[in-house]
């Protein structure tokens, strides 16, 4: 998953995928503006077919929460 | 269709549906089914929204509505107009107690709702006791909804009469700076700015809207143009979804905000650099879904570096500029305009003059004036109808140049103003530098810096604190003396934004000083 979610975000911010860590933030440390990271969220759900909820979504600022709550809807 | 047989939204809509008939007006998403309405369902719909308005409510009503574009938010927005009574369009992000103030300020009776703002309802029924009727812009048991009123209601036959002096819409707007105040816009100033300008689309076109309906460059740019040119509307259902909905809806023109232009060139570098064996401009077509003719820009500056490189792609970015207080178009240019680093043609029906270096313009466009608050209104409304922008610039050749806003200006302790847009400016496109804002701090011009962090990727503090110095000195020299940044402060988180992500003037931090 984290895997995954590393070549995604390469596409974005211009970061070696082997620099992030779950505990990278998207904004803070990888670069992120804040429509980047809405559509890193779309590319998200085709990838891994879930459905993401906008309230919730704001709440995440790491790589590794990013995970977690990815595993959380598909579970 | 005939430009002189419209004076009001509902002779558009009405219009459109005599021209374009069964042709789609809107296609949006209903769980995994795309779900299309014609020209003649929304001249239906708009006029049963009608009817139960005046038989339910009444024939004096302020109703309010707030919600992401969707078919139903529109029939609500029309609906209401025909009845000869304002909408007022809220702004989906604003927190309970702002939208309970606005609510009240604008003296609402009715409200229409998305689902989303179901929790918030005990709040605003506790607030704003005058609104006698929630009608859910969606399905509800526990309410009437708008899809309850289509199916219950027959289209109005009699309505009240409308001129093009009747009050329309109350739009707040979301400046960046101050209390937001509300620009009454009549039937004739939406009209007006809807037939000012000829050639931006047709029918056969659709656009994917993508922006905040209740603001006015996206209601009359996406919406209006729509009806008047029959052309359809495509709506997408989150900013999460933009590239998957451009592919799934494929669509010929496109409105955007520069922030969101910037985003999807680095998507389609990103991708170009992933594949270089294919061309750039191929690639830049698959993102928009292949049928792409071009992007519309307003609301904020757009960097020459976009233009730029959306015009390699070939695809152009024509630019236009306005103020919800204008409809919102003063400015306006289409595909095959050439640019020279202005934001348009003057448009059809609307007069300039430059005062002391600010924008004073005259159009049927200009708005009626701000509700309950004629002080405000004489401040930048005259008399004889000359509405002052704000706005610094000048026109040559009747394109106009934008070089700064009047409220923002420095003024210097020699007297001498300084535009702090003209110096962020010269920050853009420039990869040090993520974001900047400039203004006048203990008498000095003060810029205040968040660094790239992609760029400083694993710097040293010190480090990054050393090249920005050198940056400014390297911008200093292209200023005047009087117009040197002369002292830099550092920021490590993203400035405050407006909701349509404009940094705010007002900041609630500020970085430290290097």
């Amino acid at each position: 998953m984290l895997d995954q979610l590393k070549e995604l975000i390469v596409n974005y911010v211009e970061v070696d995928a082997d620099s992030i860590t779950e505990d990278s933030r998207f904004i803070e440390d990888l670069g992120f503006n804040s429509y980047d990271f809405m559509s890193l969220l779309g590319e998200l759900e085709q990838e891994f077919d879930i459905t993401v909820d906008e309230q919730e979504v704001i709440n995440l600022h790491t790589v590794g929460e990013a995970v977690k709550y990815i595993e959380s809807l598909k579970n | 269709m005939d430009k002189n047989s419209v004076k009001t939204l509902r002779d558009l809509y009405e219009n459109a549906a005599k021209c374009y008939g069964d042709g789609i007006f809107i296609k949006e998403k209903s769980g995994k089914e795309i779900v299309e309405k014609t020209f003649n369902n929304f001249n239906d719909d708009c006029k049963k929204i009608a009817n139960y308005l005046l038989t339910e409510v009444g024939k004096n009503l302020h109703a309010a509505v707030i919600g992401p574009t969707s078919y139903a938010y529109l029939v609500s927005y029309f609906g209401t107009v025909s009845t000869a009574n304002p909408i007022v369009p809220l702004d989906a992000q604003l927190p309970c107690p702002d939208l309970c103030e606005l609510l009240q300020r604008a003296d609402v009776t009715v409200f229409f709702y998305d689902s989303r703002y179901a929790p918030m309802l005990d709040a605003i029924k506790a607030a704003c006791p005058d609104i006698t009727h929630y009608i859910c812009l969606q399905q509800n048991e526990n309410s009437v909804s708008t899809e309850s009123i289509i199916a219950d209601y027959k289209p109005a036959t009699e309505l009240p009469e409308v001129t093009p002096e009747t009050l329309a819409a109350i739009v707040y707007t979301s400046g960046t700076t101050g209390k937001s105040k509300g620009v009454m816009l009549s039937h004739g100033n939406l009209i007006d700015n809807t037939m000012c300008c000829d050639g931006e689309s047709a029918p056969g076109e659709s656009t994917l809207t993508v922006l905040p309906i209740h603001h006015i460059y996206c209601f009359t740019c996406d919406i209006l143009l729509s009806l008047r040119y029959g052309s359809s509307i495509c709506v997408n259902d989150s900013m999460m979804r933009i590239a998957m909905n451009l592919k799934l809806f494929q669509p010929t023109i496109i409105l955007l905000v520069p922030m969101i232009a910037e985003t999807i060139l680095k998507q389609i570098k990103a991708a170009a650099a992933a594949k270089p064996e294919i061309p750039e401009r191929a690639i830049a077509q698959a993102v928009f879904g292949g049928r792409l003719k071009g992007i519309y820009s307003g609301g904020a500056y757009l960097a020459p570096e976009i233009l730029n490189g959306y015009k390699e792609l070939g695809i152009p970015i024509s630019q236009g500029y306005g103020m919800t207080e204008c409809s919102p178009r003063i400015s306006s240019s289409i595909f095959t305009d050439e640019s020279y680093g202005d934001v348009g043609t003057v448009v059809r029906g609307c007069e300039i003059k430059i005062e002391d270096g600010e924008i004073v313009v005259k159009s049927p466009s200009v708005m009626q004036g701000y509700y309950k608050d004629p002080e405000a209104t004489a401040e930048v409304l005259t008399a004889d109808g000359w509405l002052h922008t704000g706005d610094l610039g000048y026109v040559e050749n009747n394109r106009v140049f934008i070089t700064g806003r009047k409220k923002n200006l420095i003024i210097l302790s020699n007297g001498e103003n300084v535009s702090p847009e003209e110096l962020e400016n010269k920050f853009a496109g420039n990869d040090k530098i993520a974001e900047v804002l400039v203004y006048a701090e203990e008498g000095y011009i003060t810029a205040e810096l968040l660094p790239n962090p992609e760029y400083f990727k694993d710097a040293e503090k010190s480090a990054v604190v050393a090249e920005l110095n050198e940056l400014i000195k390297e911008i200093n020299k292209t200023v005047t003396s009087s117009k040197t940044i002369r002292r830099i402060r550092l920021r490590d988180k993203e400035f405050d934004k407006t909701t349509s992500k404009k940094i705010k003037r007002q900041q609630t931090e500020q970085g430290e000083i290097i």
